[in-house]
Formats: C-alpha cells, sequence, structure tokens
C-alpha cells in the first residue's frame, strides 16, 4: 500500500507540496495550497474584508431580501420538517441496535451493522461541521460548478452522443427520475444515503438506456448519459457532496468522471469548431439545425419536443381548467343571486301574510264564573239548615 | 470495497477494470463472461457496465468486481478516476482494428506510469472469429505484450473463446501479487488488520511529517 502511495505522488513535485507564501511549511490544496497558519491569516483577512463589504451591500439589500425571505418562509418549513423526522429515525435506530439480543450475538454482521449504524448516527450530528466547511472553499467550487453547468444548457444528447430517445415516454420518465434522484442526493445526510441516491439514479439510466436500446447499457452507454443527466439536473452543491461521500463505488466514480468530464468539457469533446463553442458558451448564439427552416434551436426540435409537447399539453389542460373553473364561477354567482332573490321573495310573501291576516290579540274579558249560566235558575233551592226541637 | 486481498478469512476482493477503444467488444466479454450472454434478444440483465462474480480458486474465495469503462477517446482523460486502485487491468483491442491495438499500447503505458507493476495486466486481442479479416498480427502482439510484462490472450466472445481462461489466469496472478504484497507487510511494521475501510494514514517521506507537525503546532 504505502509503495503505491510513493508511486502515485510520483509527478508532484516537492516544491508544489510546500506553501504557497514560501514559509517552509507543507501547505495543504483545501486551503489553496497554503499552511494552516498562512491559511487562517489569509481567511481572517478576507473574511474582514467579505465582513465590510456585506455590511455595505446591506442596507441596499434589506428591503429585497426582506421579499425573499417571507417567500422563502413557506419553502423552508418542508426541509425542517424532514430533518426533524430525520433526527428522531436516528434516535429510534440508536435504541434499536443496542438492543440485548445484538449484544449477545456478536457477530461479524452484527458489528459491521453496528458500526454502520454509528457511522450514520455519527455523520447526522457531524454534518454541518463537515459537510461544506465554511474554513473551505467548497462554496466557491460549487457555485463554480454549478455556474458551469448553467452556461452548458445548449448541449444536447447529439452532442454528447446519449443513446436514450426522450420521445418514449416511458424512456423519458426515466430520465426525469434520474434527474429528481440526483439532485435529491443533496438533501441526504448520511453519505450512505447520498450514495443510495446515485445508484437509484444510475439504475434509472439503465432502464432508460434498456428501453431506449433494447439490450443491458454498456459503460460506453452509461456515462455519456449520466453527464447529461447531471446537466440537466445541475444539483446543488455538487462538488462538495461529491468530497463528503469519498468513497469508490462504481457509480459514485462515475459521476465523478461526468463532473471531470463537465469541468473539462471543451470544443472537441463534442466534436464542434473552437468558434462555435466559444459563441455557444459565450451566449451569442445556440445550436441550431441546418434542416430545420423554422429556426429552431437544436435543443427544442430534438431533446426537448416530447418536453414542449408535454408543456402544451399541460397548458391545454390547464385552459380547459380554467374554463370550467369560470363556469363554476358563474354557476356560483347566478346561485348566489337566486339565494337572495328566494329569501327577498319568501320575505315579501311573509310581509303580505302578515298584513293579510293581521295578528290581534284580544285581551279575555274578565267575569264571575258563572255569571252567564243560564240554567242556574233551574237548579233546585239551596239547602238550608232546618232546626229540630230537641 | 477496499482493492486488495482481505487477509483475515481468506476471501479476496479485486477490482478489475476493463479499457480499450470503443466498439472492440469489451462489453460483450464481462456479459459472456458473467453471464454467458451473447447479443442475446431476450435479456435479463439491466446493464453490463458494472458486474461482480464470485469464484473459488483452489480453496480460495474471489470477490471480482469488474469495472467497464467508456471507450469513447473523448473520455480518455478521465482514465485515472477508474482505474485507482485496481488489481488488475484487461486492455482489449479488435484484431481486425490496428488502430485498437495503437490505443492498448497507450493504455499500457499510462498504467505502468501511474499504477506501476502491482498492477497485472491482460492484453486481449478479441473477435478471433473473424481471424480472416485479422490486422494486427499474433506475433506482433505476443512480442509486445512480453515486452511490458503482460500476459497476451484471444477471445471471442461470440463463440466464447478464451474468456474463461483469461479470468481465471488473471485471477491467479492476482492472488499472487497480494500474497506477495501480504508478506512483504508481515516483515515490516506490525500492521493493523482492520480491513474496515477507513483512514489510512501513510508516511510518504518521515520528514515531510515533521515538517507538517511543526507548522501545525505552532499555529
Amino acid at each position: 500500500m504505502s509503495q503505491r502511495t510513493e508511486r502515485r505522488g510520483i509527478h508532484v513535485d516537492q516544491s508544489m507540496l510546500l506553501c504557497n507564501k514560501g514559509c517552509g511549511y507543507y501547505g495543504n490544496a483545501a486551503w489553496q495550497g497554503l499552511c494552516s497558519k498562512c491559511w487562517r491569516e489569509e481567511y481572517q483577512r478576507t473574511r474582514q474584508k467579505q465582513i465590510q463589504e456585506d455590511r455595505a451591500l446591506a442596507e441596499k439589500l434589506q428591503k429585497e431580501e426582506e421579499a425573499a425571505y417571507a417567500s422563502m418562509q413557506g419553502a423552508s418549513l418542508a426541509p425542517f420538517s424532514k430533518f426533524e423526522e430525520k433526527k428522531t429515525n436516528e434516535k429510534t435506530r440508536k435504541v434499536t441496535f443496542f438492543s440485548p439480543s445484538s449484544r449477545t450475538a456478536p457477530k461479524k454482521e452484527r458489528v459491521e451493522q453496528v458500526m454502520d449504524e454509528v457511522e450514520k448516527y455519527i455523520m447526522t450530528c457531524l454534518y454541518k461541521s463537515v459537510f461544506c466547511p465554511e474554513t473551505t472553499d467548497d462554496e466557491k467550487k460549487d457555485l463554480a460548478t454549478q455556474n458551469r453547468i448553467r452556461a452548458l444548457y445548449w448541449v444536447d444528447i447529439q452532442m454528447l452522443c446519449v443513446p436514450v430517445d426522450e420521445e418514449i415516454p416511458a424512456v423519458s420518465d426515466n430520465v426525469v427520475k434520474a434527474i429528481t434522484d440526483v439532485i435529491e442526493m443533496d438533501s441526504k445526510r448520511v453519505p450512505r444515503d447520498k450514495l443510495a441516491c446515485i445508484t437509484c439514479c444510475s439504475k434509472h439510466i439503465f432502464s432508460a438506456i434498456k428501453i431506449t436500446k433494447s439490450e443491458p447499457a454498456s459503460a460506453d452507454d452509461f456515462l455519456p448519459t449520466l453527464i447529461y443527466i447531471v446537466l440537466k439536473a445541475n444539483p446543488p452543491r455538487l462538488q462538495s457532496n461529491i468530497q463528503y461521500i469519498t468513497q469508490d463505488g462504481y457509480y459514485f466514480t462515475n459521476l465523478c468522471c461526468a463532473v471531470a468530464f463537465i469541468e473539462k468539457l471543451d470544443a472537441q469533446s463534442l466534436n464542434l469548431d473552437l468558434e462555435d463553442f466559444e459563441r455557444y458558451m459565450s451566449g451569442q448564439a445556440s445550436p441550431r439545425r441546418p434542416e430545420v427552416g423554422s429556426g429552431w434551436p437544436q435543443m427544442d426540435t430534438a431533446a426537448a419536443i416530447p418536453a414542449l409537447a408535454q408543456v402544451y399539453q399541460n397548458l391545454d389542460l390547464l385552459s380547459g381548467l380554467g374554463s370550467r373553473q369560470e363556469r363554476v364561477l358563474e354557476g356560483v354567482r347566478s346561485m348566489q343571486s337566486d339565494l337572495i332573490t328566494w329569501q327577498e321573495s319568501v320575505e315579501r310573501e311573509v310581509q303580505e301574510i302578515l298584513k293579510k291576516y293581521p295578528l290581534e290579540s284580544r285581551p279575555p274579558a274578565l267575569s264571575a264564573i258563572d255569571s252567564d249560566n243560564v240554567e242556574n235558575d233551574r237548579l233546585p233551592l239551596p239547602l238550608t239548615p232546618q232546626v229540630f226541637a230537641g | 470495497m477496499a482493492a486488495g486481498g482481505g487477509a483475515g478469512n481468506k476471501t479476496y476482493s479485486f477490482k478489475v477494470v476493463l479499457l480499450g477503444e470503443g466498439c472492440v467488444g469489451k462489453t460483450s466479454l464481462v456479459l459472456r463472461y458473467c453471464e454467458n450472454k451473447f447479443n442475446d434478444k431476450h435479456i435479463t440483465t439491466l446493464q453490463a457496465s458494472f458486474l461482480t462474480k464470485k469464484l473459488n480458486i483452489t480453496g480460495k474465495r474471489v470477490n471480482l468486481a469488474i469495472w467497464d469503462t467508456a471507450g469513447q477517446e473523448r473520455f480518455h482523460a478521465l482514465g485515472p478516476i477508474y482505474y485507482r486502485d485496481s488489481n488488475g487491468a484487461i486492455l482489449v483491442y479488435d484484431i481486425t482494428d490496428e488502430d485498437s491495438f495503437q490505443k492498448v499500447k497507450n493504455w499500457v503505458k499510462e498504467l505502468r506510469k501511474m499504477l506501476g507493476n502491482e498492477i497485472c495486466l491482460c492484453i486481449v486481442g478479441n473477435k478471433v472469429d473473424l481471424e480472416k479479416e485479422r490486422h494486427v498480427s499474433v506475433e506482433e502482439a505476443e512480442g509486445y505484450a512480453e515486452s511490458v510484462g503482460a500476459k497476451h490472450y484471444h477471445t471471442s466472445a461470440k463463440l466464447n473463446k478464451g474468456i474463461e481462461e483469461l479470468f481465471l489466469d488473471l485471477c491467479k496472478r492476482m492472488m499472487e501479487t497480494a500474497q506477495a504484497e501480504e508478506r512483504a507487510k508481515g516483515n515490516g511494521a506490525s500492521q493493523s488488520t482492520a480491513s474496515r475501510r477507513g483512514v489510512q494514514i501513510v508516511d510518504d517521506d518521515p520528514q515531510a511529517a515533521t515538517a507538517a507537525g511543526g507548522c501545525c503546532s505552532s499555529a
């Protein structure tokens, strides 16, 4: 192992390993070739500068920021709850894998499993300080890659010789899934989960190629397709994610290759003239197909036609939905007016009836219970007490 | 996933990388070897770019991970990312295409420069079923292979010829290399036997280590 390491380093000149400032200590690539001391100084200085610049900008940007913050609040809620969910998951898992059953059987597999879980837990805890730490220029690299991919928006399936036909619905379905997977990678916290995303993405790519070519995908097909997917997806914080995973599985290696290819991509690798490439990159022109007279950019005719068709279909659906909604609204309005007139008519009727039959309340006449009893006369005389001599 | 012999339980894990120009038959070769298929219409295989095979050679278990690579010229520069840490390389050319043999020579040069003699090289002339259209002479190919310390094989993925022998031979050679390395390790300082992946710190140069240490402690 050690021999190999030495040999691999054969191209690195000793002087290149030293700190760029020439202080005599060894530098580190992650610190822009400086040693830890010089880097700290440099970092502090740039940070101070940054803080001052930020302060100057702050007032100007405050209004915009507030507006953005308001809109962001809604969006940031979902990922946060995801993190929370994950955290609780980790906690429960931690409890289960230290249960007595796992302790009694210290098999090798068990140990591996526990190690994996511990790694998971530790990585979840360390994520904030290890992933894209502030003290490195990872963020800059991420942004550079992102901009690079954005500038390459015009690269299409033909240029890369990608063997997938997106006009087949099942294929474009797989392509979309692959894009989603590679974007999702950023949201995972454990390297293993990130790797799982890459594997999932690769599986979808393989399916897409297999459906198109009806034969198993070879590496010749896979790598260009992966490059295409990465270009289309423009996954966030790509460099940081790659640095964070640092494990060499086959799919991961291919992703590294794709990123390396995109970074070094030039006219030759797309079989283009240097001039054309420069013009496309600077945004002065976009590639066109000579046989299409209407002047559609090549991207639209070739790669995006199914996408366009889908867009049109969705627009149709939307306008249909809109008209239906209008009809519903009309109905609601007429129902409302109906309700109002009905209420009025009911009120009117009630009023009319009330007018016709005014409510009279006659107070009852007060009189003795038997005052008008006509048959009183016919009653026998009341009994009178009789006195007997005794 | 660490390459090299897992010392403890006598299971070897080897990474073998397939290199060569596009269309020389790299993929067909692996597919034939791992699944015994050639240009089958009813294929259940999803992909043929990364395949694994378990072998038992003289009572020792061997896990082979075969990495196919994209052969197109435009991806040539990405080679180092693929062949990093591999134990063996199979360099394939098409016997009817002299250009592809030239590419193999380039790969050999690069591999020897980057990985030294620890990697087992196999040079494979594929498509011997097209013997009539041969453009690379047997003598030239075998002579070249010997001169760079590689073994030469003739195969046909279509006829399933020579493939089993190729991989078996390569495995045996990789095992020998791994055992030699183990012995060298045993003679040297005590090595931790932990085979789990992790950070391995290797001192290339003792001076460098002390110098770096001084920097850290002074900071």
